[in-house]
């Protein structure tokens, strides 16, 4: 068990920056994801700590010792892959025990920390098998009892569900975060998927272009996104953001007119989160442009001068579609942003 | 409807069977020939008609074993051949090993490189060679041969490896790494297994054109001593006796059977062994 400290790491390829400048404290036994599109830098970031690769610049600290320049074999890190990366030649069993073997554990401990890795993982009776004869479920199963049996300072998993369909990846995610739980590793999770990021997160990290965009609770990244990128990464359909003007207390755009709290003026973005509308209210006046019921609630897209409204509705909310409707907004949940993107928190 | 369906299905597969049976024939015919002359009296084979049932006769086998020495011949193929193919993987299976899973510069050129040593026309270093193995008193010895066999296909065993290899995802590479594996570990324990059919295809394919190499052993062999089944086929041709046709037909076959057997072991993988290198850079 330990914490990991990234100081201003920076990862070049060329002229090309995969990372920036990042600095980023891991308390001990936390559960971190690094959460963001393809090509933020999350993998980088991870691989970087695995000591797979080395930050051009900067520091690595594991528990009390700077790894950086370490190699991957001599950290007490465990990684899983989004592939699996099983040795194809080996038995699960065979699996499981080559990072024993490797660490030098004496062959007398070998069999019951196998056992033990393999019962936590419900893989049991699938030892003497081959990888190919497991599903896609077991196999990742069988990636993390290889993870966990010598039992390191470290868990990084990169995209550990993204190649399960999506039944079989709600499940596995309960007993990923059950297994950190009970093991109390720190581990780093790199995901884009942000429903993984939510559920297992202590804490977010959310990367964008190399660098880190906001660092928070789930709760924290969802109630107060620090600017429009994570703003509109977060949340399922994401935030509304509406390019309009601010003026003595008014936020105005094309077929849209709210009060704004903040005292603000010139061109600002409003954020709203579909959730936070709501059918009738005068705040927006719109036409329906699709209805699509999901069965406990109803996304409703509205099309308003040039833009189009996201709204959440009420489950059993019908229309036709190119029919006049107008929305309201929370005016508690409002969220306005600069010309850069960035979080307006003037006083109101 | 359906009787006049399966009938025309029948008919289908009897024209499909027929051409497929030719063609085997066609394959198979110049094999059954040698054999069929492998086995007659020397009389029955030189004759102005066509003899369609051969008495079946061992001549050519006595006169073989009696007149030339055909178990060092063929002792002498097996140990430069195997020898080779020992000396091509312990360098090819390293040298695959840096060029697929290292990052460096100039990696892809030298990789060209070694494969481009396979284009030369081996014409062109015959005399040089001659003279080297003269210099290192080498000449008329088996183990020049397996040294020259060994040179000859180490850029395509290489090549072939590599191709293999380049398919193993790097995820089980870094997996290995960060389980506490080396390199040397991570070559031997992982990567070699997962391309071992590449390894097997590689071996194969060297075994073969070393078994069939026939100027570079008719130079440095010049004696019975290094004489192998390639160079042994040609004196058969010769001498006092004339062409013995029942000898030259029994020792192809002697030489074509390990060859068969060796092709019809790897046959799945042979086609991608030799296309793979061509297709991925």
């Amino acid at each position: 068990m330990a914490s990991i400290q990234l100081n201003n790491i920076v990862k070049s390829y060329g002229a090309f920056l995969g990372v920036r400048e990042m600095t980023l404290d891991i308390k001990d036994e936390e559960f971190l994801v690094l959460l963001g599109p393809s090509g933020c830098g999350k993998t980088t970031t991870m691989r970087m700590i695995a000591g797979l690769e080395q930050p051009t610049e900067g520091e690595i600290i594991i528990g009390d010792e700077v790894v950086t320049g370490v190699d991957a074999r001599d950290r007490d890190v465990a990684m899983v892959f989004q592939g699996y990366a099983l040795y194809p030649n080996m038995s699960i069993y065979e699996n499981i025990r080559f990072p024993l073997r490797m660490r030098g554990v004496p062959k007398a401990e070998q069999d019951a920390l196998i056992r033990r890795a393999a019962q936590m993982v419900e893989l049991g009776e699938y030892l003497d098998r081959k990888p190919s004869a497991l599903s896609g479920g077991q196999r990742q199963r069988a990636a993390l009892a290889r993870a966990v049996v010598r039992q390191p300072q470290v868990f990084l998993m990169d995209e550990p569900l993204s190649n399960l369909d999506a039944k079989l990846r709600a499940s596995m995610r309960v007993q990923i975060k059950h297994l950190q739980r009970q093991l109390r590793v720190t581990t780093v999770y790199v995901t884009h998927d942000q429903i993984e990021a939510m559920t297992l997160a202590d804490r977010i990290v959310i990367m964008d272009k190399g660098a880190i965009q906001q660092i928070g609770t789930p709760d924290q990244i969802y109630a107060d996104p620090a600017n429009t990128f994570v703003a509109g990464f977060i949340g399922q359909p994401p935030m509304n953001l509406i390019a309009g003007t601010a003026n003595g207390g008014t936020f105005a755009a094309q077929g849209l007119k709210v009060a704004c709290p903040l005292s603000l003026s010139g061109k600002v973005t409003l954020g709203i989160r579909p959730e936070d509308c709501s059918v009738g209210g005068d705040d927006v006046q719109g036409m329906v442009y699709g209805v699509e019921p999901t069965g406990d609630m109803t996304y409703l897209t509205v099309t308003t001068g040039a833009k189009q409204i996201e709204v959440k509705a009420a489950r059993d909310f019908r229309s036709d579609i190119d029919v006049p409707i107008s929305i309201g907004f929370d005016p508690t949940r409002l969220y306005f942003f600069d010309e850069q993107g960035q979080r307006l928190r003037g006083k109101a | 409807m359906a009787r006049a369906k399966r009938k025309n299905r029948n008919e289908s597969m009897l024209i499909r069977y027929l051409v497929l049976g030719s063609w085997a024939l066609t394959c198979l015919a110049p094999i059954i020939w040698f054999l069929s002359i492998a086995f007659r009296p020397r009389t029955e084979i030189v004759g102005t008609y066509p003899i369609y049932i051969p008495t079946l006769s061992l001549d050519a086998w006595f006169q073989l074993i009696e007149n030339w020495p055909i178990a060092q011949y063929l002792r002498n193929s097996l140990v430069s051949v195997t020898g080779s193919v020992i000396i091509d993987l312990c360098l090819a299976i390293p040298a695959a090993f840096a060029l697929s899973r290292y990052e460096f510069k100039g990696r892809e050129d030298i990789g060209f490189y070694i494969l481009s040593t396979r284009m030369m026309a081996p014409a062109i270093v015959a005399v040089p060679i001659f003279f080297l193995f003269r210099k290192m008193g080498l000449l008329d010895s088996v183990w020049a041969l397996m040294l020259v066999y060994a040179a000859i296909n180490l850029s395509l065993v290489t090549w072939i490896i590599r191709s293999y290899m380049l398919d193993i995802p790097k995820e089980l590479e870094d997996a290995a790494r960060t389980d506490g594996a080396g390199d040397l570990r991570i070559l031997w324990e992982i990567i070699i297994p997962a391309c071992l059919p590449g390894i097997i295809t590689a071996a194969v394919i060297a075994a073969i054109f070393a078994i069939n190499e026939f100027l570079f052993t008719l130079l440095i062999a010049s004696t019975e001593k290094a004489y192998t089944m390639s160079v042994a086929l040609a004196n058969f041709t010769g001498g006092s006796d004339g062409v013995i046709y029942n000898a030259i037909a029994l020792v192809s076959f002697l030489a074509f059977v390990p060859i068969l057997i060796l092709v019809i072991l790897i046959q799945k993988h042979l086609s991608r062994g030799l296309t793979m290198g061509a297709v991925k850079g």
